[in-house]
């Protein structure tokens, strides 16, 4: 019986072609003698587009280097892993809370010299945003675009509730008073309208603390239950007490994505709330007719000291450790930090510039009614970051987690906060002790 | 008794279409998102019918990031995924077939304590091999390639060796003994005489690893690095942005192009795989 | 091909040569087997073993640390929240997959027409993407819209809120896992094609109505699959990671869902805490290992085992 020997050869010729194409894919393209250097951003979508369009500008600016742009999801595990295996990016476009991890692993190289080598300097920049890039006294990552928080609020919901749409709350008392005047029951006492919703949009339960004089770290030691934050976290309570933790809760899941015309802000379901400097350009993407204005968030009457505080955030690029082409990748980090390409940037991503030098242009162009603002309050004394803490994604689950038991009631805040402080402390003096035994290690 | 009959069935059709509309929605959902305009796709409440169809999100979601990278990354990830299906399915039909053989039909010193171990394996779970398996793949500096995806397919895994092992079994040994007095090697026996008796237990095998790799995530996230060289999976969080902003309908039009060809295969190959395990029947 | 003859008087010491022959050709297709449990599987386990006593993030080299990592754990709060939301999902979801998967599989068994259509819908889930899917069970399970509770307000019931409420948010993944028994279906309707006819014909001249033939026949025959099933699902329960991981961020709420994986996964990837999630590895690979035996023990009376 012969063998009917095409099939195998059929299948094995099928196989050696992907075993070729599988090995051919990872060869690096030729590029017409120009210096390739990758660039990992997490932005999809138009902040995508965005930072592209700046990678296009680059890459026609001159002929010797040329930036490849890959989104990348999960950047931040995603460029460590790869810096493990030793094959990083050039460039990563991290968030503000990697840059502390990231130096403490060494996972990314300080730009020190090269920043005195281009004239980068901390002059250059709003302080805040420059702060949040050091680390040790050594510069580890330069800014993209910032964000700056403040109170969105809903004038038409102010009118309906008899307020004046021209005074927005100045003291949180206030706007306590005015979210009870502006909040709407159902018969069944499921909430319709909430003046304020503690947890929309809850992405930045930490900030509050200080917002009350409190801090979650004193430079040293972590200081979760202060009397401030607890103080913070009674305020957040007083409105589940006020309107119910269930039906605060049972409103809030039935809240649209953020990024949709359901999202309940731009649905007026929620009049207040603290949002950044992008809001304006998702009002204007989903509804229009939406009639909001911005205002500093209020600060408490016993703390007048703390007003005019904002969330200050950051989009960083770093070079990991490894890169095969830093210089090259400084190079195109220094384009970016450039005024005109920082300025087209943080325009088509509808945010504010995180230069000390603003052209008016920028204002003039810019499509958010209240850039000014935005941009002015970072310059504040009161613009908090996140804490420079190489633990702080561990802590921050900890602040979220005490801040949902706080909000449903189920933790007194002091319960909530002691907890953090039991539990977080003894696993910071851990880390540090363990920082330690890496320098010695290695 | 006819009528009576008549009637179970048509309560039996009845659950099944229940049944099976429950286990249709999360498909139907997608085909449905897929062809919403943008602003629909994440409404309150969920809307079922679209209220204009729009075909183009299917060329838009393969041809999505074209003008930038000059080339249809869609198509690219395609054939990549479909190369390492290729050398996936290869590797493992041919080493589980091999070793299982071993098993199942051969006497040798420490095996049935070699098939204890193997058993006891199924039960690592992965995440306590991955940081070691990256470190080892890091020192033979195959990150970003598709090696650590496909190389170990070719070493055998204890599912399918069990698997096979147990078909393997059900082979009258008398066929093996002939063919040992007609002065065939055990090389020979292997390949004309189990295999060819064995095709539905290897499709079954060939099956489940195309199925998984088809769809497997972790994996080429982990290992993979540079767009061009990435698979379909990875290819649909190009569409997800962290932040909102989500093309919901071309990442679910991107997903039903990337399902259908499976659904195809797996309506038209089942008979084959129901039978296929059947025989091997997992009875311990 | 140029294999000697044996002659059939064989004598003790050809027949040794035999017997050797045989274990050299069994080593031999073994070989591929053992190569890649060493390399890929028992190597990676004890590098796994080291880097549990070790302080290791990607980047560095290990530093040794003892038994600090195995310490931290016992007094880690999450740790054992985790553990118990694992192991809550676990008691859930597997006897209800157990239930829903074999009554499926019997349902399909019953001839009727269109069978590969019906075959095909219920395997359907399992090949649809996980971020699909997952978009789609934040929406049935919305607390306000969610298709689930809007059938059930117009039945007069009052339904939970299965996504914020900690006491419903595991049954909801739990109920969710169900839409993936179609594996698991494949396997029950293969097993259920192996029952000999004549047993059912016996039952039959008995006058044993169907119910009886399910409950006496059937199930007895199939149990080494059952047996086979649930151990692949405690297996698979007590790993359950990516929806969980991409429906509730940071296991909301109130870290009801925060799995054992997603702990694990945060500790290597998120905290840089390699060494850590090494050593809670291997604790599931051992809680793994007893539950597993423990179930091939207690069901080992009832599975019937028949003529293998």
């Amino acid at each position: 019986m012969p063998i009917p020997w095409f099939k195998p050869a059929l299948l094995l010729a099928c196989l050696l072609l992907a075993v070729w194409h599988s090995e051919s894919i990872v060869v690096p393209p030729p590029t017409k003698g120009r210096i390739v250097v990758k660039y990992w951003e997490k932005w999809t979508g138009f902040e995508g587009d965005a930072m592209r369009t700046i990678v296009d500008d680059f890459n026609k600016s001159q002929d010797r280097i040329f930036v490849q742009y890959l989104a990348v999801s999960a950047v931040n595990t995603k460029t460590m892993l790869a810096s493990a295996a030793g094959v990083p990016p050039d460039v990563a476009g991290l968030w503000d809370g990697d840059v502390v991890p990231f130096a403490d692993s060494r996972a990314s190289i300080p730009l020190d010299d090269y920043c005195r080598e281009f004239g980068i300097k901390a002059a250059d920049y709003i302080p805040s945003y420059w702060d949040i890039c050091t680390y040790n006294n050594h510069v580890y990552a330069l800014p993209t675009t910032p964000a700056s928080t403040a109170l969105h609020y809903n004038t038409d919901l102010f009118k309906q509730a008899g307020l004046d749409p021209d005074k927005p709350p100045v003291t949180t008392e206030e706007l306590s008073a005015m979210s009870d005047k502006i909040t709407k029951k159902r018969p069944d006492g499921s909430i319709l309208v909430a003046g304020f919703h503690p947890s929309e949009p809850g992405w930045w339960n930490w900030w509050w603390l200080h917002l009350f004089g409190g801090a979650l770290w004193d430079g040293e030691n972590l200081t979760a239950n202060s009397p401030e934050n607890i103080k913070a976290f009674e305020w957040i309570q007083s409105f589940s007490k006020k309107y119910g933790p269930q039906q605060l809760h049972a409103f809030r899941t039935g809240f649209g994505n953020f990024s949709s015309p359901q999202n309940p802000f731009i649905d007026s379901k929620v009049a207040m709330e603290i949002q950044g400097v992008w809001m304006a350009n998702f009002i204007s993407q989903y509804n229009k007719k939406l009639k909001w204005k911005a205002a500093p968030f209020p600060y408490p009457k016993d703390r007048p000291d703390r007003a005019n505080s904002t969330m200050v955030g950051l989009d960083v690029l770093v070079i990991p450790a490894g890169a095969k082409h830093p210089k090259e990748a400084m190079e195109f980090i220094r384009y970016t930090q450039t005024q005109p390409a920082m300025e087209k940037l943080c325009l088509l991503q509808q945010k504010h510039s995180p230069l000390a030098k603003v052209s008016p242009e920028f204002f003039a162009k810019h499509a958010n009614p209240y850039i000014k603002l935005f941009t002015d309050l970072p310059w504040g004394k009161n613009s908090f970051a996140i804490p420079k803490v190489g633990i702080w994604f561990e802590y921050s689950n900890e602040v979220n987690a005490a801040f949902e038991a706080v909000y449903l009631m189920h933790k007194t805040p002091k319960e909530a906060l002691d907890y953090v402080q039991a539990r977080m402390q003894p696993k910071w003096e851990h880390y540090k002790k363990i920082l330690k035994l890496r320098e010695e290690a290695n | 008794m006819e009528r009576q009959r008549k009637r179970g069935s048509l309560l039996i059709h009845g659950i099944l279409w229940v049944i099976s509309g429950l286990f249709l929605a999360p498909f139907l959902w997608m085909l449905s998102t897929s062809l919403k305009p943008l602003d629909q796709t994440m409404t309150n409440p969920p809307q079922w019918i679209p209220s204009s169809i729009h075909f183009e999100n299917y060329w838009n979601a393969v041809s999505y990031n074209k003008d930038v990278l000059g080339y249809i990354p869609f198509v690219v990830y395609g054939v990549n995924t479909l190369a390492l299906c290729i050398l996936v399915v290869s590797g493992t039909v041919i080493s589980n077939a091999v070793v299982a053989y071993a098993f199942a039909r051969l006497r040798w010193p420490g095996r049935d304590v070699a098939f204890a171990l193997t058993l006891a394996t199924m039960m690592i779970p992965f995440p306590v091999l991955m940081v070691p398996l990256f470190a080892l793949f890091r020192n033979l500096d195959w990150i970003g390639s598709f090696r650590p995806l496909w190389v170990p397919a070719f070493f055998g895994g204890a599912f399918n060796i069990f698997l096979l092992r147990q078909f393997f079994r059900t082979i009258p040994f008398e066929l093996s003994e002939a063919a040992k007095l007609d002065g065939c090697s055990e090389w020979g026996i292997f390949t004309r005489v189990v295999l060819p008796l064995c095709k539905p237990a290897l499709a079954v095998v060939a099956l489940f690893s195309f199925l998984g790799t088809w769809k497997d995530f972790l994996g080429p996230l982990i290992y993979l690095m540079d767009q061009k060289s990435f698979t379909l999976s990875l290819g649909l969080q190009f569409y997800q942005s962290q932040h909102g902003g989500t093309q919901w309908n071309l990442l679910m039009a991107a997903s039903t192009i990337m399902v259908a060809p499976i659904i195809i295969l797996f309506f038209f190959t089942q008979k084959t795989f129901i039978k296929g395990i059947s025989v091997t029947g997992i009875k311990g | 091909m140029g294999a000697l003859q044996e002659d059939p008087q064989t004598s003790g010491g050809s027949e040794l040569t035999a017997k050797r022959k045989e274990a050299f050709a069994g080593l031999a297709f073994a070989s591929p087997w053992f190569i890649g449990f060493t390399v890929f599987l028992a190597g990676p386990l004890l590098m796994s073993m080291y880097y549990s006593f070790c302080d290791y993030s990607v980047l560095r080299k290990p530093v040794w640390v003892g038994g600090d990592n195995y310490a931290e754990i016992m007094h880690d709060e999450v740790f054992w929240q985790a553990l118990k939301n694992t192991f809550v999902y676990a008691a859930i979801s597997l006897p209800m997959g157990l239930v829903v998967s074999i009554a499926v599989a019997l349902l399909l068994n019953t001839n009727v027409k269109g069978m590969a259509f019906y075959r095909t819908i219920i395997y359907l889930p399992s090949l649809v993407p996980t971020v699909a899917l997952a978009v789609l069970w934040l929406w049935m399970f919305n607390g306000e819209y969610g298709l689930i509770n809007e059938t059930a307000k117009r039945f007069a019931v009052s339904p939970p809120n299965w996504l914020g409420d900690p006491l419903w948010s595991k049954p909801a993944l739990a109920l969710m896992s169900l839409w993936g028994v179609g594996g698991a279906v494949v396997i029950y309707l293969a097993g259920l094609q192996d029952v000999p006819q004549s047993l059912y014909e016996a039952a039959d001249l008995d006058g044993a109505s169907p119910w009886r033939k399910t409950w006496h026949v059937t199930l007895p025959m199939i149990s080494p699959v059952i047996q086979f099933n649930m151990i692949m699902g405690i297996i698979g329960s007590l790993q359950v990671f990516s929806e969980p991981y991409i429906m509730f961020p940071g296991g909301a709420p109130e870290r009801s869902t925060y799995m054992y994986t997603m702990y694990l996964f945060d500790n290597a990837f998120t905290f840089q805490k390699m060494g850590y999630a090494s050593a809670m590895g291997w604790i599931l690979f051992i809680l793994i290992f007893i539950l597993t035996m423990l179930a091939l023990k207690g069901s080992d009376k009832r599975v019937h085992t028949g003529a293998m």
